[in-house]
């Protein structure tokens, strides 16, 4: 079984973002940037199931500008097959990115796309239900466990108030959550292989894909800055400025 | 406190007012002693100065009474510096925790003596710079106890000790007088650098009540390795090769007991499947790809050469900090078993052969107890750390823990090494004192103690004895 996987580079997650100077974006300049952490699941869970027997190749697939071969070469390290990006210039939408993953699951046709939920950046949490309706394939949406099991997968959801297994038919698309499983570190020996892998990149017209845009961007501003708090004397005078002050009680 | 005189009460009361001196069972053991074990806490008060006048104040009163004062930071120190068991009084400089007056130019920020080690940390983070001390405690030690104890940490080897960044320093000395060393300045050849006498003497000489802190740049990008060492030569030799080509900003190792028992405690990952006896962890800046170019070649090199088995490299800050974890999480990991812990050094050249003897004679001493094995190796220093066996009585275990620090530390003498690379002397290690030091060494601290403190009041008993 073919198993694709997609990664989206991203700023670290660690990374404090600072709005630009204009507020036209995120200042990306000389920022440290990393592997979508839902992706990184969705990487180690493609690769236990080739340890498992169960997927025979796993293909990492990015979207993105040039750099981002950087993060397809870490999935390749943590244990993909092969690698493929689709090089595509500035921001691209979460439909465009789901047509051109549609255009890969055309030439590739794998059992099974396992998707992060979301990206942390947009965290739009669009892409995989989309290409679900796209190439028509069943979808389990933030799968806290994945079971394949003949022609079948079950995907274990994590719902308000619980859990909910869904059994789909294969093919189909997965979107991980947080705790499906701990992603392994990319081993050294791994990284250097990792090099020598094979990485094919197409553009959007390759694909029969066209890039627009839906969407404007038109302002990105930090969080209004926290007051300080203060220190009041006692409990009468916390009570007053509940009241009066803060007008909460 | 029965025999504790209540006009001493009264005077320390009017020095920092009664809600500061504490003398509930609780405050007294809590403020008593530091990280150490070994000692039962026994101070006869506990006082909390607000200003620099305070302490100035309490060290007369004390001095009045004749009352032994214990100054107090963040009491994590590891060699019961800050341990008060004979009736001191703990002099706690929580409360001295003002950051002020930073110069941006200068990049130095005063601080006062409470402030904790992290909040320095973060302040100079907020401002785009850095405070590169750094190690696991440093989210409760203080910089009045960083100072005293010239403490070290994981970045020694690219950015130094504690005394590299200390630009000025105000010390109320025995006599509770107030010195006012080297003002912030980089140059001031103006006679004896007194400053450096105060740092890491363990509150011997004085209170420390302020520091004017240099602050550096803030490091790029920084990768973390954890590479599968074969032998401690080999650590060695990863370091040199490492260090020839490359500015590390830390090189820490640790055994394989260790890791075992930090991932078991602390609910970590293994960096790896493959166990090998040791594990060096590496840091370093990518200024661009070339760094982890170099690394990369420099890791097939150590492969090649048999040093190493097998290695990670973060491919996030988050990856970063929990491959971190596995060093930084052993000390705390471990305190569960009151380890008896050796803090040895020697140049880093004779590491190998040092090494080498000291982990002969502790298997051969030990052969019944687990032996934990960190550090930072990049600095020549070791930790040795002796788990104490449940069943075991815990002077039972001092005391063979004691006899075979002698064997340790002539192994350390004939290396021309250090007792304790950077955790102090305090009551711990002071019988141990002379293997690293002369006794004309040990005569001329005595008469410089005598100088700053001439009635004996300031941690009588630490490093020491007068
Ligand atoms: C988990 C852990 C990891 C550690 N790792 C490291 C490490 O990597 N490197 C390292 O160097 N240390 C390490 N330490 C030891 C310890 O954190 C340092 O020695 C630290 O500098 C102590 O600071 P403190 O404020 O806790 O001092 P305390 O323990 O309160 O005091 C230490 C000594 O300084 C004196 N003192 C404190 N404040 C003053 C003052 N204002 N004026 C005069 N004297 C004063 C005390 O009397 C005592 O002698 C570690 C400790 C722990 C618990």
């Amino acid at each position: 079984m073919k198993v694709l996987v997609a990664v989206k580079r991203v700023v670290d997650y660690n990374v404090k973002v600072r709005a630009k100077g204009d507020g036209s974006d995120v200042d990306l300049n000389n920022v440290k940037m990393a592997i979508n952490p839902f992706c990184e699941i969705a990487v180690e869970e493609a690769v236990r199931l080739k340890e498992a027997g169960v997927a025979s190749e796993v293909i990492a697939v990015s979207i993105g500008e040039k750099p981002c071969q950087e993060q397809i070469r870490t999935a390749l390290a943590l244990g993909a097959d092969r690698g493929i990006h689709v090089e595509t210039e500035g921001k691209v939408e979460p439909l465009v990115v789901a047509k051109l993953l549609k255009g890969v699951v055309d030439k590739e046709e794998p059992q099974l796309v396992i998707l992060g939920k979301q990206s942390i950046d947009g965290d739009n949490n669009q892409t995989g239900q989309m290409l679900g309706a796209l190439a028509n394939m069943a979808q389990g949406t933030f799968a806290s466990e994945v079971k394949v099991d003949g022609d079948k997968v079950n995907v274990t959801r994590e719902v308000d108030g619980g859990l909910q297994t869904v059994s789909l038919k294969l093919p189909a698309i997965v979107t991980t959550d947080l705790r499906l499983n701990e992603p392994r570190y990319a081993s050294l020996p791994n990284i250097m292989k990792a090099k020598k892998k094979q990485l094919d990149v197409f553009s959007p017209a390759d694909l029969g894909v066209e890039v627009t845009s839906h969407i404007e961007q038109v302002k990105v501003e930090p969080p209004a800055e926290r007051q300080a708090g203060i220190k009041v004397a006692d409990v009468a005078e916390l009570v007053d400025k509940l009241k009066n002050e803060a007008k909460v009680i | 406190m029965s025999d504790f005189p209540t006009a001493a009460l009264d005077d320390l009361i009017a020095c920092v007012g009664a809600e500061r001196v504490l003398t509930d069972p609780e405050s007294l053991q809590v403020y008593g002693r530091d990280w150490t074990r070994f000692h039962d806490p026994a101070p006869a008060a506990v006082v909390l100065p607000g200003s620099v006048e305070e302490v100035q104040a309490v060290v007369k009163a004390a001095l009045a009474h004749q009352l032994a004062l214990v100054p107090s930071g963040g009491r994590t120190g590891l060699s019961a510096g800050a341990v008060a068991c004979a009736g001191e009084v703990v002099v706690a400089l929580d409360r001295l925790n003002a950051l002020s007056d930073f110069n941006p130019v200068d990049r130095t920020v005063r601080c006062g003596a409470g402030v904790v080690t992290a909040s320095l940390q973060q302040f100079a983070e907020d401002r785009g710079l850095f405070y590169p001390v750094d190690f696991a405690s440093s989210g409760s030690s203080q910089i009045g106890g960083n100072i005293s104890t010239n403490a070290g940490g994981i970045k020694v080897i690219r950015h130094g000790m504690t005394r590299d960044w200390v630009a000025g320093l105000k010390l109320v000395t025995g006599t509770g007088e107030l010195l006012d060393l080297n003002r912030g300045l980089i140059k001031n050849n103006a006679g004896y650098d007194l400053r450096q006498l105060v740092i890491g003497a363990e509150g011997t000489l004085g209170i420390v009540v302020e520091a004017t802190m240099q602050l550096s740049r803030a490091p790029r990008d920084l990768a973390v390795m954890v590479l599968g060492v074969t032998d401690m030569g080999a650590v060695m030799s990863v370091l040199q090769a490492f260090q020839g080509s490359l500015d590390l900003e830390a090189f820490e190792f640790f055994s394989e007991l260790a890791l075992q028992k930090v991932v078991e405690h602390q609910d970590l990952q293994r960096p790896f499947e493959t166990a090998t006896p040791y594990y060096a962890l590496l840091e370093f800046e990518q200024h661009s790809e070339a760094e982890m170019e170099q690394a990369m070649s420099l890791f097939e090199h150590c492969v090649e050469q048999g040093w190493v088995l097998d290695g990670v490299v973060s491919q996030s800050v988050a990856q970063a900090q929990s491959l971190w974890r596995l060093r930084e999480d052993i000390s705390e990991t471990i305190s569960r078993w009151t380890p008896y812990k050796n803090d040895i050094a020697t140049t880093i050249s004779r590491v190998p052969e040092f090494l080498a003897e000291v982990e002969a004679v502790v298997t051969e001493a030990y052969p019944d107890f687990e032996i934990v094995w960190f550090g930072h190796i990049g600095d020549g220093n070791v930790h040795l750390n002796v788990l104490k066996p449940d069943a075991l009585p815990m002077d039972e275990f001092k005391a063979r823990c004691g006899e075979v620090s002698r064997w340790v530390f002539e192994i350390v003498q004939r290396h021309g090494g250090s007792v304790s690379a950077e955790h102090g002397v305090g009551l711990l290690k002071k019988d141990y004192l002379h293997y690293s030091r002369s006794p004309l060494e040990i005569e001329i601290m005595r008469q410089i103690k005598r100088v700053f403190d001439p009635s004996g009041i300031m941690n009588p008993g630490k490093i020491f004895d007068a």
